[in-house]
């Protein structure tokens, strides 16, 4: 599994020429995610791809509408990871990945990866520790969280359906880290 | 034959509807807007004007007069804060029109500004940046209240782009605001002349509701349901968003379009949710007020 990453404000400055900085309009989100696509290429659909929003100042819904949800309807297939969230770049995502049903993972400034957009509680949670783990232990797993292994692997379903987590060639679920 | 449009001496987004009951619905007589008893015009009555005079012009109505107002600190306010520049556009102005150009000052944070498309919003955005921080922390709200208020003011400059049919005016100002609140606010106006919410949202609501359909309807599915003309599902969002800011900074949006108007009003205002049957005024009207946090 191959990463790349993807640096926003240098899309946004080599799709759009008036010079402005800030991630806000639909039109300036609908050519900054073609720009996105662009880049894309011909990764492989288990490279994951981290958008980093870290020199992004102002990120308002219509641009979080056409970047990352239209993005993740868009190119379903691939892996994505928004890296550099800060809480005013969450203000914007989150309603719009609620609003298209969606997920995403996101990586805070600190390195924290949390789940965004719609999940359950616990597959929230699943995340978190996947997050801290680095890697699936299904056990370790269900025993940490006082889950039944049942109940544990029904959680890792509901991240693999969301696109948060893949199944590896071992036979284990493996979450994209940095 | 000219007929005289009375401009309330405090005209704000309160007394509003006194001045668009005195608007009417103009014909081709010439109208002209009496404004020389001015002693306060807020942002909401700065772009509202302009939005009536680009209106009449839009119309092919004849050109109106303005009387600029007689106190001098309001009419050099009125020029700080961009008026005049773009009333001559609209209006035949008479009086003295202080020489001074807009700009920004710890008052006036962002000029009357034209939205015509989306490279005006980012020019806003990015202008507004200049002083945001400082502003919010003058009000004493987190660090987190600034990229929130830029997205506002970028969603309430989008309604006009891609709603409005026309372009439209945005002014962000500071104050303070003794008489109703007695701290300090923000305020974001932002005024179009355009087709309104009813008309643009007819095409895909109008026949859900029949005749139930008016002003209010429509300004209830904006904004509590996320309607939008478009059938794209992301669309109608914005509103929502700025429903969201002012509720967490107990802050106040207001909404007036055609003949009514839809406010949600926070804890220290009286202001009511709904109000229907107002003078009918063209376009739409934005008012976002955040005020200072109240020291415990």
């Amino acid at each position: 599994m191959g990463s790349q990453s993807i640096d926003l404000r240098s899309v946004l400055h080599e799709t759009l020429s008036f010079g402005y900085g800030d991630l806000v309009t639909r039109r300036t989100g609908a050519a900054v995610r073609n720009g996105i696509v662009e880049l894309l290429g011909d990764a492989s659909g288990d490279d994951v791809t981290f958008i980093d929003f870290g020199k992004v100042r102002v990120l308002d819904l219509s641009c979080a509408d056409e970047i990352v949800a239209k993005l993740l309807i868009e190119q379903r297939a691939r892996n994505f990871v928004l890296k550099g969230i800060s809480d005013g770049h969450r203000e914007a995502i989150e309603p719009v990945l609620e609003q298209h049903d969606l997920a995403a993972l996101a990586q805070d400034r600190a390195g924290t990866i949390t789940a965004l957009g719609r999940l359950s509680d616990g597959a929230r949670r699943a995340v978190a520790w996947i997050a801290e783990h680095g890697k699936l232990d299904i056990q370790d797993f269900a025993k940490d969280l006082e889950l039944t292994e049942e109940h544990a692997r029904d959680l890792i379903a509901e991240l693999v359906e969301r696109g948060l987590a893949k199944d590896s060639e071992d036979g284990t679920q493996a979450m994209y880290s940095a | 034959m000219t007929r005289v449009v009375e401009i309330p001496s405090h005209l704000d987004h309160q007394s509003f509807d006194q001045f668009a009951k005195s608007f009417g619905e103009p014909g081709d007589e010439r109208l002209l807007f009496d404004g020389h008893s001015i002693h306060w015009g807020s942002p909401y009555a700065l772009t509202g004007l302009l939005s009536a005079g680009q209106w009449l012009k839009e119309q092919g109505k004849p050109q109106p007069l303005f009387t600029v107002p007689n106190d001098k600190d309001v009419a050099g306010y009125w020029a700080r804060a961009g008026f005049f520049e773009h009333a001559v556009e609209f209006f035949e102005l008479h009086g003295k029109v202080p020489h001074v150009r807009a700009h920004g000052t710890s008052d006036v944070l962002l000029p009357v500004t034209p939205i015509r498309g989306a490279d005006d919003v980012h020019g806003v955005v990015d202008k507004i940046q200049e002083h945001a921080q400082s502003m919010l922390r003058d009000l004493g709200l987190e660090s987190q209240a600034t990229m929130g208020f830029a997205m506002a003011l970028s969603e309430a400059c989008q309604n006009i782009v891609e709603h409005a049919g026309t372009g439209g005016w945005v002014a962000v100002q500071a104050y303070h605001w003794r008489k109703r609140l007695g701290r300090r606010v923000v305020v974001i106006a932002v005024a179009d002349g355009g087709v309104g919410f009813k008309s643009s949202l007819e095409p895909t609501q109008g026949h859900l509701l029949g005749d139930r359909w008016s002003d209010s309807a429509a300004l209830e599915a904006a904004i509590f349901q996320g309607v939008s003309r478009f059938r794209d599902p992301g669309r109608g969002q914005g509103l929502a968003g700025m429903r969201r800011y002012v509720d967490r900074w107990q802050g106040k949006l207001s909404l007036r379009s055609g003949t009514a108007r839809l406010s949600i009003v926070p804890p220290w205002d009286d202001d009511v949710p709904m109000t229907d049957h107002l003078p009918p005024f063209p376009g739409s009207q934005v008012l976002l007020i955040i005020p200072a946090r109240q020291e415990s």
